[in-house]
């Protein structure tokens, strides 16, 4: 072999996968990214990668990649080639039109955890301050919104408690609902190295997880819980907790709602909650649930790590409250080591969720009902905001349906391939008159929108991403954008071309803005990361360089104490019946990312080429079913087609299968159940049946060969 | 507990992890430095601004002291310590440099360069052709005529990365980052003495291994044995 060729210059970034946020040097040799090194001062990842981030950035180039604005005034009319402002002109000229006609609440916007910061906080004041009402949202609605409700409930902040680094002092790591080492790999690979010095692992998952086992790493518990019992189940912990004394007696007394503490105790102790009885109806060992609640409250440091596997229930808030429960009871929280952490899916759902995208608050989860905050915000933008809080994405899609809802601004999501009930969400998107997708790619939802504004990839614009662990990270422009403007750019000729005087020079004015108008991003600024390479939030006068551990002294409540929600285990209405005989429950895989419009355009599809059925193989004869084998799966909502595979991963009773590629359209079967808070979809819990089938369907075999990347 | 992570720098290679330990004061080439205690020689040397040279050793692993290049003299003790594997110690006295020293590590750069594709020397930017440069090493005395690995077929299984076993010095760095870094363990060395080779899994194919092309390996090997795909022009690009 020839010697490789010396890449030219390098630039420091973050990626934009998962919430890890690893730091990264993108090296160049012209105009073209030649190789991404892990950033050794990273301290998400102090150097390490994996194959989503180190490799699998090619998709920025793929031959299909939208170049210019594409505009047309009727889905069924094919795309016209346009200039920016053509299509900031078309799309501002429809908004208005339709304001018009249908009034200022008819059209709203989603923002995406893909977006920087900057962006999201541009969505949200395009929402607000321009279109005039506050329907903004985000997909963290799809995923960690009730991290956000319970957390705040119960410890005061919707955020991870702890730094990635805190877990190389843990003792014993409760991993729930969440597979780190597919779909947090960093992280995951920190935690095997503090596994192999010997802590302790709990796992609580419905699925023998590569976290299970893996080499030199295996749990020492783990629950394979019925998919839906994880109240039950960690209730069922804090029953021991409660019954055998395990609390932490002093820390309650010192930092938390005493009162409340003891209506928990009398909820939790209550006889309903013994492992002997939840056992069975979670499908694991009395003697299992006891082992973990004695482990977890030894400690002596004890933390727990958890995913979509808690958040997205009918129940999720209530699971969320549980872990918080359960580290305030224990005193597992305010120091190294513990903590009460969520795994946040995209790059950027924390700075999605605290920047104001949703409908009800500000950035820093201040109300918009709230009269002096509201006059901040009304103070810098120049405009009377509305006080009403807005629609939720699923009200807006409803209210679409409805026919009341008739345009939505959509930067870098695909709600159709990615939100619960697709044929609810299509029907929505046909029945509005102007949808403008903000995206790099022509995706499952651009067959039904009306202007397309073709993005910047985060390899082509600056700005800022907030990690699952609070931490700000610069994005750094490392080649041109190839459509020509950085995606905050786009957004903001767009505020101009609907009217909303205001200009930056660059995105770090942005920054500047959010700190003046959000406390706890208050000292953030493009120069003190330039500086020392990352902060973590709360970062103000108090904290100039940014917040490790959160809850030290007290936790961010009127009264500075932690407080305790009632959990009753309420179970989800959606079970098996004798025509929906199994459980499926959906994850990750490591080498695709999410609904894979990234890593499906890269080689990484050599290991992942499709969403296969994992099956156990008790069920499988019963099905007729052998490894390989095309089935069809069925629910109430829908059905898909898609490839089985015999595994041990899954007990009988349930199915498993990813999310990652459109083809087999997993969303289509599940449930339109919500989260009772915070309407959350129940992705992890729907009855389905499987059924042998000889070849798939027509229809299914086309849209594979469309939607596949062209390699 | 952490400062192996936390301690890393960008632009420098401490040889071996940084640790926290209480000061160590040590003397380095007539230099005082202060160390954790629990640092090796080579990490006080490089933060002495004496770096030794060394081809096995790299901060993000454990010290390994295979290759032999970094010995070090040591005052009062005997033979010629590796210094990645050496703890400082209060008040210790060392030589990076001296005539033994040099004619030492000459005679292992040069066993390793005998065996490494000779057209592969002049353009290299690799460590090991840093290192080489950096100790002058343009020659070896063994001629062409000794068993080699020069016929060994390159692994391009991988999309993203290749293994080329002709470059490969053994060094371990890979089966380390593997294990220690990532955690996988997916990498192993095969056979013993001079048929020792790197293996993935059960000597399959990277692609067909249980390697999770987190790219640790190609990242920690010194010699452009692992090295990615897209750093060449033409073929390799996006294989």
């Amino acid at each position: 072999m020839p010697n490789p060729i010396k890449p030219e210059k390098s630039v420091i970034t973050t990626c934009a996968y998962c919430g890890v946020g690893c730091g990264f040097k993108a090296e160049t040799r012209g105009e073209k990214i030649v190789r991404m090194i892990p950033w050794k001062e990273g301290k998400a990842n102090h150097g390490h990668s994996c194959i989503k981030g180190r490799f699998a950035y090619d998709y920025y180039n793929a031959p299909d990649r939208v170049l210019t604005p594409l505009i047309r005034s009727s889905i069924n009319d094919p795309w016209k080639s346009v200039s920016w402002q053509e299509a900031f002109d078309y799309a501002a000229s429809e908004f208005k039109r339709i304001q018009a006609k249908f009034g200022v609440k008819s059209i709203g916007a989603v923002s995406s955890s893909r977006c920087t910061n900057e962006e999201i906080f541009l969505t949200q004041k395009l929402a607000r301050a321009v279109l005039g009402n506050n329907n903004i949202d985000n997909c963290a609605r799809i995923c960690h919104s009730p991290t956000q409700f319970g957390l705040t409930n119960t410890i005061g902040a919707g955020a991870a408690s702890q730094h990635f680094d805190s877990i190389l002092q843990a003792d014993v790591i409760m991993v729930v609902g969440a597979n780190p080492t597919e779909g947090h790999p960093v992280f995951g690979s920190m935690m095997k190295r503090r596994i192999r010095e010997g802590a302790k692992l709990i796992v609580i998952d419905p699925r023998k997880t590569e976290t299970v086992e893996s080499a030199h790493c295996k749990a020492d518990v783990h629950l394979a819980i019925r998919p839906g019992t994880n109240v039950a189940i960690l209730d069922s912990i804090a029953h021991v907790i409660v019954r055998e004394k395990l609390y932490n007696e002093a820390f309650v007394r010192a930092r938390c709602e005493v009162k409340e503490f003891e209506n928990w105790m009398a909820l939790v102790g209550d006889d309903k909650y013994a492992p002997e009885l939840i056992g069975p109806i979670a499908n694991v060992d009395p003697a299992d649930i006891r082992k973990v609640a004695r482990m977890y409250a030894g400690g002596p440091n004890s933390t727990i790590y958890y995913g979509l596997g808690v958040t997205e229930h009918s129940q999720g808030s209530t699971g969320v409250m549980c872990l918080g429960n359960l580290g305030l009871s224990c005193g597992m929280l305010g120091r190294e080591g513990v903590g009460v952490n969520p795994l946040r899916g995209q790059g950027n759902v924390q700075g999605g969720s605290c920047l104001g995208s949703w409908p009800h608050v500000f950035s820093g989860y201040r109300f918009v009902t709230d009269y002096a905050t509201r006059s901040s915000f009304e103070a810098e933008w120049g405009v009377t905001l509305d006080a009403e809080p807005g629609l939720r994405l699923p009200n807006m899609l409803d209210a679409a349906v409805a026919g009341s809802f008739k345009g939505m601004y959509i930067m870098g999501e695909d709600p159709v391939q990615s939100d619960p009930n697709q044929h609810h969400v299509i029907a929505a998107m046909k029945s509005m008159e102007c949808v403008v997708l903000h995206d790099l790619f022509l995706n499952e939802t651009s067959k039904y929108a009306h202007v397309f504004f073709p993005g910047s990839s985060s390899l082509e614009k600056d700005g800022t991403f907030t990690n699952a662990e609070r931490r700000v990270s610069r994005v750094r422009k490392v080649i041109e954008p190839l459509a020509g403007l950085q995606d905050w750019e786009i957004t903001v000729k767009f505020m101009n071309a609907m009217g909303y005087n205001v200009s930056y020079s660059n995105p770090g004015e942005v920054l500047d803005e959010i700190a003046r108008l959000s406390p706890n991003y208050s000292g953030m600024s493009f120069a003190l990361i330039d500086r020392i390479g990352s902060a973590q939030w709360p970062c103000n006068v108090d904290a100039p360089e940014g917040t490790e551990v959160l809850h030290r002294e007290k936790f961010p409540r009127a009264n500075g104490l932690g407080t305790f929600m009632l959990t009753e285990y309420v179970p989800t209405s959606e079970r098996t019946s004798d025509r929906y005989p199994f459980l499926l429950t959906t994850g990750r895989i490591l080498t695709q990312y999410n609904v894979g419009t990234q890593t499906r355009r890269t080689p990484n599809s050599l290991w992942h080429p499709e969403d296969l059925l994992e099956i156990n193989e008790q069920d499988a004869v019963a099905c007729g079913v052998r490894d390989g084998d095309w089935v069809k799966m069925s629910s109430k909502f829908g059905q898909i087609e898609l490839r089985a595979r015999i595994s041990e991963r899954v007990n009988p009773g349930i199915v498993y299968t990813t999310f990652h590629h459109a083809k087999s359209k997993a969303n289509a079967v599940t449930s339109d159940l919500s989260d009772w808070a915070t309407n959350c979809p129940e992705y992890k819990v729907t009855a389905v049946d499987v059924v042998r089938i000889n070849a798939p369907t027509e229809d299914a075999s086309l849209d594979a060969e469309r939607l596949e990347p062209a390699e | 507990m952490w400062h192996e992570v936390r301690g890393l720098k960008d632009e420098v290679d401490f040889g071996t992890p940084p640790r926290d330990g209480p000061p160590v004061t040590l003397e380095i080439d007539g230099v005082m430095i202060t160390v954790p205690a629990g640092s090796s020689v080579m990490l006080a040397a490089t933060k002495a601004d004496r770096a030794i040279p060394k081809l096995c050793a790299t901060d993000m692993l454990e010290a390994f002291g295979s290759c032999r290049v970094c010995l070090v003299e040591i005052e009062g003790r005997n033979g010629f310590p590796a210094s990645c594997t050496t703890p400082v110690v209060e008040g210790m006295k060392v030589k990076t440099r001296s005539e033994t020293l040099k004619r030492l590590r000459k005679g292992v750069l040069g066993l390793y360069l005998s065996d490494f594709p000779q057209s592969e020397i002049p353009d290299g930017w690799s460590e090991f052709h840093e290192t080489l440069k950096a100790e002058g090493i343009t020659s070896h005395p063994y001629g062409e005529a000794g068993a080699n690995h020069f016929d060994a077929k390159v692994d391009d299984s991988n999309p993203y990365f290749l293994f080329d076993p002709t470059k490969c010095i053994v060094c371990s760095r890979c089966v380390r980052a593997c294990a220690e870094v990532q955690g996988t363990f997916a990498i192993t060395i095969d056979g013993r003495g001079f048929e020792s080779k790197v293996v993935a899994s059960q000597d399959q194919p990277f692609l067909q291994s249980e390697c999770v092309s987190c790219g640790a390996c190609v990242q920690a090997c010194p010699s452009h044995a692992l090295v990615e795909k897209s750093l060449f022009e033409g073929e390799y690009k996006n294989a």
